[in-house]
């Protein structure tokens, strides 16, 4: 089943989004123009003058490949886990599900649906994806909510609340809510539980932060919340005191994704050569946008503390520095930080760069992901999915993934972090281990076929199919 | 030299077969969060059982994978989040194996805690570095296509089903049973009138193996009687 595609023109922005595809193909760092005028005198006087090596990247998108098929998690996660989705899927036989979300492309939620739609309905549990619609001014209202839901101040107006419920109101009319179940994804369609008849159970899958919203959004919100049958949240820390029950799914990645699957040898060197990254020597590598949150001038920090007593190199490489303003400086402040170290490899990469970005992360010695403020950290599951050694800020979600000393380590400065590389570097026995408990805690926790897993136990017990086990 | 044969010892049937199941489970989120170890440390008494049982019998499946290092939830945040290590290694000693009931469980971890508050006065108000979250499961069980009818059947088994399986039978099952055993150990005892070998698999340390170890040391043993 496809999902439907948004009619309106508009969706709302979101961090995959912020690159327009076919602008941004020439990556390369300090085109020679602003060097040239730095030397003048007339550029940014923080820029190195030394022109980076020039590297490779894909000028257009690649067509997506099809969606992976439940036998094809097989050979990871073996047959038993396999048949027992099977299992719980047959029970839900004849049910059926919608979920709704406000985009079709671009962000992560997307990004999960994309993927777990087509393996619900394998698993024979119809189940649709459609797509709110709204003009500029829903998405900006919604822009809004969303931030200040993170926190962040937000000038609320009974027009601002007007919008929100027209467009949802819309959108209400416009679909049918025939199903069993009905999943609604974050704020913005969240209005639609007015149309919650005797009839189907409604549960609202929240994909942010909560712990510290604009009281007048969540106000306004709470009422259309608390009219669920239960709310799903990616943290505990995440959540608001709710009269509903409230479930924790972990976010996930799909182990089968461009990012994630397995390369082939050859690809990776290739991706390496591309980019001028040396593999008989160690390799740091943060993947990350170009975003002070992310901290790249600390990593960079920590990578000068480090190489005192080790040799390696480094990779930052993300996006977001081609059409978002802050992402260009953040990224002169990244530039300027690395001077003229050739052992630094600062890679704007497209946002169709995912098997460049896997093959960046297969080839690293050591993952560091030094956020300052951080919302789950899929980088982080990303890269202990393939094992690596991670060290990481303890901040967001990286403490439910790193264990420190069981599947990373976590950081809680540019000093430490520059120590955990040293040592890692120094015990790769220590680091292998690391490694190696990583990947088996994303294997059973963060990985799109738990997910799936969840869901229909969700759907169960909110359906009231099956008994829980009770303990006493 | 001489060829040796191998023989195979009868096989002996089962009054009762052994039907493996699987188990699912979601995690739902608490209503109360410590920040301190005195929040921590009354929340302990007055949480649901099935919280107590998912920081620790729970938290044993989604680190499965460990051999060292992590016992429960409870252990792990008051060393990682509170920084005291002393009631830390206090918490990770509690076996679950040693408990037929969480209320039994739950006595243990509160007075650790309560005994530990005593002692360290200064620890009660100490802000946490991140608060603890009471979280619940709620679990399902999951049938599979295996049964056992003979040591022979029930090695097959094994070798087949998930580690939550595994879970389910050895771990889990400590609670629902009400016994300090396990659902395969009780099976060879009562079923197969294998006391010997359900003690010798009752016997294998889940907090230095991994539940995959686990499965290798019980085929292990079944394979000495078979």
């Amino acid at each position: 089943m496809t999902p439907k595609q948004p009619t309106s023109t508009t969706t709302e922005p979101t961090e995959l989004q912020d690159q327009q595809p076919g602008k941004s193909a020439d990556a390369v760092i300090a085109p020679a123009e602003t060097q040239q005028e730095e030397r003048r005198g007339t550029g940014p006087a923080t820029l190195p003058v030394r022109e980076r090596r020039k590297y490779k990247v894909r000028e257009t998108p690649p067509a997506p490949p099809p969606p992976p098929r439940l036998n094809d998690y097989e050979p990871i996660l073996g047959r038993a886990d396999i048949d027992e989705l099977r299992f719980l899927a047959r029970q839900l036989r004849g049910k059926t599900v919608k979920m709704v979300n406000s985009t079709a492309v671009g962000g992560g939620v997307a990004e999960i649906l994309n993927r777990l739609i087509p393996l619900m309905n394998e698993l024979e549990v119809p189940t649709k994806w459609e797509v709110i619609t709204g003009g500029n001014d829903f998405f900006e209202v919604t822009k809004g909510f969303h931030n200040a839901l993170h926190g962040g101040e937000y000038l609320v107006s009974k027009e601002i609340f007007d919008i929100f419920l027209m467009y949802n109101e819309q959108n209400r009319q416009r679909m049918e809510f025939v199903e069993d179940l009905f999943v609604i994804h974050d704020p913005q369609p969240a209005a639609l539980i007015r149309s919650k008849r005797d009839r189907g159970r409604w549960i609202w899958r929240c994909h942010i932060d909560l712990s510290n919203p604009n009281a007048a959004v969540w106000d306004f919100l709470r009422p259309f919340v608390e009219q669920y049958d239960a709310a799903v949240f990616s943290s505990p820390a995440f959540t608001r005191q709710l009269p509903i029950p409230q479930y924790m799914f972990y976010p996930c990645i799909d182990p089968l994704s461009e990012k994630n699957k397995d390369l082939d040898e050859a690809y990776v060197q290739k991706v390496c050569d591309d980019f001028g990254v040396d593999r008989s020597r160690p390799i740091l590598t943060q993947i990350s946008r170009f975003d002070r949150l992310k901290d790249p001038v600390g990593v960079i920090e920590a990578y000068k503390l480090a190489k005192k007593y080790v040799d390696c190199q480094l990779v930052l490489a993300g996006g977001g520095a081609s059409d978002d303003p802050e992402g260009a400086v953040v990224l002169a402040e990244v530039m300027a930080a690395a001077g003229d170290d050739p052992d630094i490899i600062i890679l704007n990469l497209p946002p169709w760069s995912a098997l460049e970005i896997n093959a960046l992360q297969r080839a690293s010695t050591i993952v560091i992901q030094k956020s300052l403020r951080e919302g789950f950290g899929l980088t982080v599951t990303e890269a202990l999915w393939k094992s690596k050694p991670v060290v990481a800020a303890a901040v967001g979600g990286i403490p439910s993934q790193v264990i420190h000393k069981l599947t990373g380590v976590l950081v809680h400065s540019v000093e430490g972090c520059a120590y955990q590389i040293r040592y890692l570097l120094t015990h790769p026995e220590f680091a292998q281990y690391l490694g190696k408990n990583g990947r088996e805690h994303v294997k059973e926790n963060f990985l799109l076929t738990t997910n799936v897993k969840r869901w229909l136990v969700l759907f169960e017990i909110i359906l009231g199919m099956t008994r829980t086990l009770k303990v006493a | 030299m001489a060829a040796t044969q191998t023989v195979s010892r009868p096989l002996r049937w089962a009054r009762s077969p052994f039907y493996f199941n699987s188990s699912a489970q979601l995690i739902r989120i608490g209503r109360q969060r410590a920040t301190t170890l005195g929040e921590f440390g009354v929340m302990l008494e007055s949480c649901p059982d099935d919280s107590i049982f998912q920081h620790t019998f729970q938290t044993l499946r989604e680190h499965h994978y460990l051999r060292e290092g992590f016992t429960n939830d409870f252990a792990h945040w008051v060393f990682s989040a509170c920084n005291e290590i002393g009631l830390a290694e206090q918490l990770a000693a509690v076996d679950v194996r040693e408990y037929t009931s969480i209320k039994a469980l739950r006595a243990t971890l509160v007075k650790t805690v309560q005994s530990y508050l005593e002692k360290n006065p200064h620890s009660r108000e100490r802000a946490a570095f991140e608060p603890f979250y009471f979280c619940a499961s709620d679990t399902v069980v999951i049938p599979t296509p295996f049964v056992a009818r003979n040591l022979a059947e029930f090695a097959e088994g094994l070798r087949q089903v998930s580690l939550h399986s595994i879970h389910y039978h050895y771990i889990e099952a400590r609670v629902r049973l009400r016994l300090n055993s396990n659902d395969f150990s009780l099976w060879m005892e009562e079923e197969l009138d294998l006391g010997s070998l359900a003690d010798r698999i009752n016997r294998i340390d889940i907090y230095t193996s991994t539940l995959e170890d686990v499965r290798q040391k019980i085929l292990k043993i079944v394979q000495t009687a078979l």
